[in-house]
């Protein structure tokens, strides 16, 4: 057979042994084989999908999150995500615990531990509460709790020079019951994005997925390269949104698809909040690209009374509070000066009582709902319009409890977890109005002295409410 | 990646054992001599190293697919996937596990057309190179698999830069060391030793080559095994004479028609 080559140029020779063939087909595990999962995908994105599973042999009774990369082959993205993961190895950080190529169809999976909470779910859960008037249940230190594991994780990307190119709440995961319980799992790191392009793969992505809001103004004003600096200003605004459950610079979506970075919207949010950066602040910013830009389109005047501290203010957080300090040098304009996430996690803010805790729930009932299980129609994910996208975010608000999607079977309360999960927390301002029920606010009057103490009480009022 | 060597899969999985890797290929060396395996092996690093310069790739990257070539064929018989095949599969994969752009599917396999016809024609007279796409990238899962998905690999480049700064920059010892370096992907050492005992052992041959006994005390100073420094000083020595009294546009065609080579299915 092999001989056939040599006398015949169209044919192709035997790129592979027969018995080699047999023998690794034989030796491969198929996904579906060892892990039941049929029905239970709880994520889907632009990574692809992600589904709840279980071991078929009942070896072990645990979770796993199965992911299904997104299209077919080992893309730039899925190559970098496996080589990546496969060195990666610290708390904070998502394992990878084993990679499935299924040859027939070409699709990659991976196979996780299943975190069952997000960031993205239990802000949207604190806010849907503070939006019926209604107070979660959460041990005091869990917000430092959180942000102390989120510093840790990425502490130990970047000291390997792995930057993550995309933090955002719905990429902090939190592990559910267990023996790692409440403890964060960095996720979903940008492994495609080119550090010297960073914005070209933004254009490909889904409209839906990609926000702004964690965005660095550096980015928004057109620096080419990612840094570490770029992951500090979104911890900075993770760590806003978890004390005031609203993202810090929520800024209408609409023109996202442009492969511009320079962003109007998202920049006039940030000087509305931070207020409009002061030439001695931040002495670099003449040098980016978009500078010009940002003199023709803005001026100072328009923020002269806005910054972090009033509008934190605003939300029950003291300017004289550790967690502000901490906040404002996290978010710092330039990002010359913002600190590295080493300094971040020697912050008085860390030492000060409450102390943080490894289950970032300490111990207490954790009060979010597991993940739901979404409906398979793929059809209309993918066609997903703006016009649609905006339908979803009114027809979501006033179902926002999760009990009633919850207690919903299948069919309509799938639907709506899915809306919810694809609209973003991004029901707008409506609710600032009523009274201020704030996140961290909640904690301190949940949970004031003795956790232990005060804990069955409170747990008998957590069951009536949720 | 930059992280560290000591956690790596490189190091906890990939340094092998010289008596493994010769058991491991005891049913190519039935067939080849130990010296036809190594010129075999010579032959088609230079073919990843051309491909890879002509898809302008860096020389980290190409220093990568030539690793994952080797790590595949330390675990494998020279027949299980046509080496022709595997090379520019390796290529592809390091080019996007090292994150320098994508080369599209059909570049790539327009550069192996004509890098094979122009630049090893010696080797493969008129024939052309035979795969397409579809055969890339099912060798590409099969490649993956057989590197257990361990793909970040460590190079002696970078820690040569450290060393030559250290020792206080010479133009001359770091082009010299470099060359070397990249002459090593020819032996086994990538397979046996880390990186930077590799690239300490480049330098020691730069340092003779170029007559720089003042370098000795820099080398006294550094506290590595130097049986293991000797070692690969000598590999690499030992394929420095091989080239001496090989002519591979003679002998190469000879040496792939006795390659083991894949077996079709059985015919019924």
């Amino acid at each position: 057979m092999g001989d056939n080559f040599q006398n015949n140029k169209t044919m192709a020779p035997v790129m592979m042994d027969y018995d080699f063939k047999v023998k690794t087909q034989n030796e491969r595990s198929k996904v579906e084989d060892l892990f039941d999962f049929e029905g239970c995908k709880v994520g889907r994105g632009t990574y692809g999908h992600v589904y709840k599973a279980r071991r078929k042999d009942g070896s072990d009774t645990k979770d796993y999150a199965l992911k299904q990369i997104e299209g077919t082959g080992l893309s730039m993205s899925a190559c970098r995500e496996i080589a990546l993961l496969r060195e990666l190895k610290h708390p904070n950080v998502i394992n990878l615990i084993r990679v499935f190529l299924s040859h027939t169809d070409r699709k990659v999976w991976l196979l996780f531990d299943y975190a069952e909470h997000d960031l993205w779910h239990i802000i949207k859960f604190h806010r849907a509460a503070k939006a019926n008037k209604k107070s979660v249940m959460v041990p005091k230190g869990m917000v430092k709790s959180l942000l102390y594991q989120i510093l840790d994780g990425i502490h130990y990307l970047h000291s390997n020079w792995v930057l993550h190119r995309d933090l955002k709440p719905a990429n902090i995961l939190v592990m559910g019951e267990g023996p790692e319980r409440g403890r964060v799992k960095i996720a979903d790191m940008g492994f495609a994005r080119l550090f010297n392009a960073p914005l070209k793969p933004l254009a490909d992505l889904d409209p839906v997925v990609v926000t702004f809001w964690y965005r660095a103004p550096e980015l928004l004003l057109g620096a080419r390269h990612y840094t570490k600096a770029i992951d500090i200003w979104a911890i900075g605004c993770i760590f806003a949104e978890l004390l005031t459950s609203e993202p810090i610079f929520h800024c209408r979506q609409e023109d996202i698809k442009t492969s511009n970075p320079y962003h109007h919207d998202q920049l006039d949010r940030i000087f509305n909040v931070m207020g409009f950066p002061q030439e001695k602040d931040w002495e670099d910013i003449r040098k980016m690209p978009e500078h010009a830009t940002l003199v023709k389109d803005f001026k100072r005047s328009n923020y002269q009374n806005c910054s972090l501290s009033k509008y934190m203010d605003r939300h029950k957080i003291k300017p004289d509070s550790k967690a502000f300090s901490l906040l404002q040098r996290l978010l710092l304009m330039d990002p010359n000066k913002r600190i590295t996430s080493e300094q971040a996690m020697q912050d008085p803010y860390f030492t000060e009582d409450p102390p943080t805790t490894p289950d970032v729930f300490a111990g207490c009932p954790i009060p979010y709902p597991k993940r739901e299980f979404l409906t398979d129609d793929d059809q209309e994910d993918k066609s997903d319009s703006k016009a649609r996208q905006n339908q979803q975010q009114q027809q979501q608000q006033p179902n926002t409890q999760q009990n009633q999607v919850q207690a919903n079977s299948h069919d309509h309360g799938a639907n709506n977890a899915k809306r919810m999960r694809m609209a973003g927390p991004n029901q707008g301002n409506n609710n600032t109005t009523g009274g201020q029920q704030e996140f961290h606010q909640q904690q301190q009057m949940m949970f004031g002295g003795q956790q232990q103490g005060g804990n069955s009480q409170q747990q008998g009022n957590f069951q009536q409410r949720y | 990646m930059a992280g560290n060597f000591w956690q790596s899969s490189h190091h906890q999985q990939w340094i092998l054992d010289k008596t493994d890797l010769i058991r491991d290929r005891q049913h190519d060396l039935s067939i080849l001599s130990d010296e036809e395996y190594q010129k075999i092996f010579n032959f088609f690093a230079s073919i990843i190293q051309v491909l890879g310069e002509q898809l302008k790739l860096r020389q980290q990257v190409i220093a990568t697919a030539t690793v994952y070539f080797k790590r595949f064929y330390a675990r494998n018989s020279l027949k299980c996937i046509d080496p022709l095949l595997l090379a520019p599969t390796c290529v592809f994969l390091a080019s996007k596990v090292e994150e320098f752009g994508v080369i599209s599917n059909s570049r790539l396999i327009t550069t192996c057309q004509t890098v094979i016809k122009n630049k090893f024609g010696y080797a493969y007279g008129q024939q052309e190179f035979p795969y397409r796409t579809n055969h890339i990238l099912e060798c590409e899962f099969y490649l993956l698999e057989n590197l257990d998905c361990c793909l970040i690999v460590y190079q002696p480049y970078r820690p040569l830069l450290l060393f030559v700064q250290d020792i206080g920059q010479e133009d001359q010892l770091l082009t010299y060391a470099w060359r070397i370096v990249n002459d090593s992907l020819r032996t086994d050492v990538s397979l046996l030793y880390p990186p930077y005992q590799i690239a300490i052992a480049a330098l020691h041959i730069a340092c003779v080559m170029l007559g720089k006994e003042n370098q000795k005390s820099w080398f006294a100073e550094l506290n590595v095994d130097m049986d293991k420094i000797q070692e690969i000083v000598r590999s690499i020595i030992n394929l420095y004479e091989m080239w001496k009294s090989y002519d591979e546009k003679k002998e190469i065609q000879g040496l792939l028609a006795k390659m083991p080579k894949p077996k079709p299915a059985p015919q019924r």
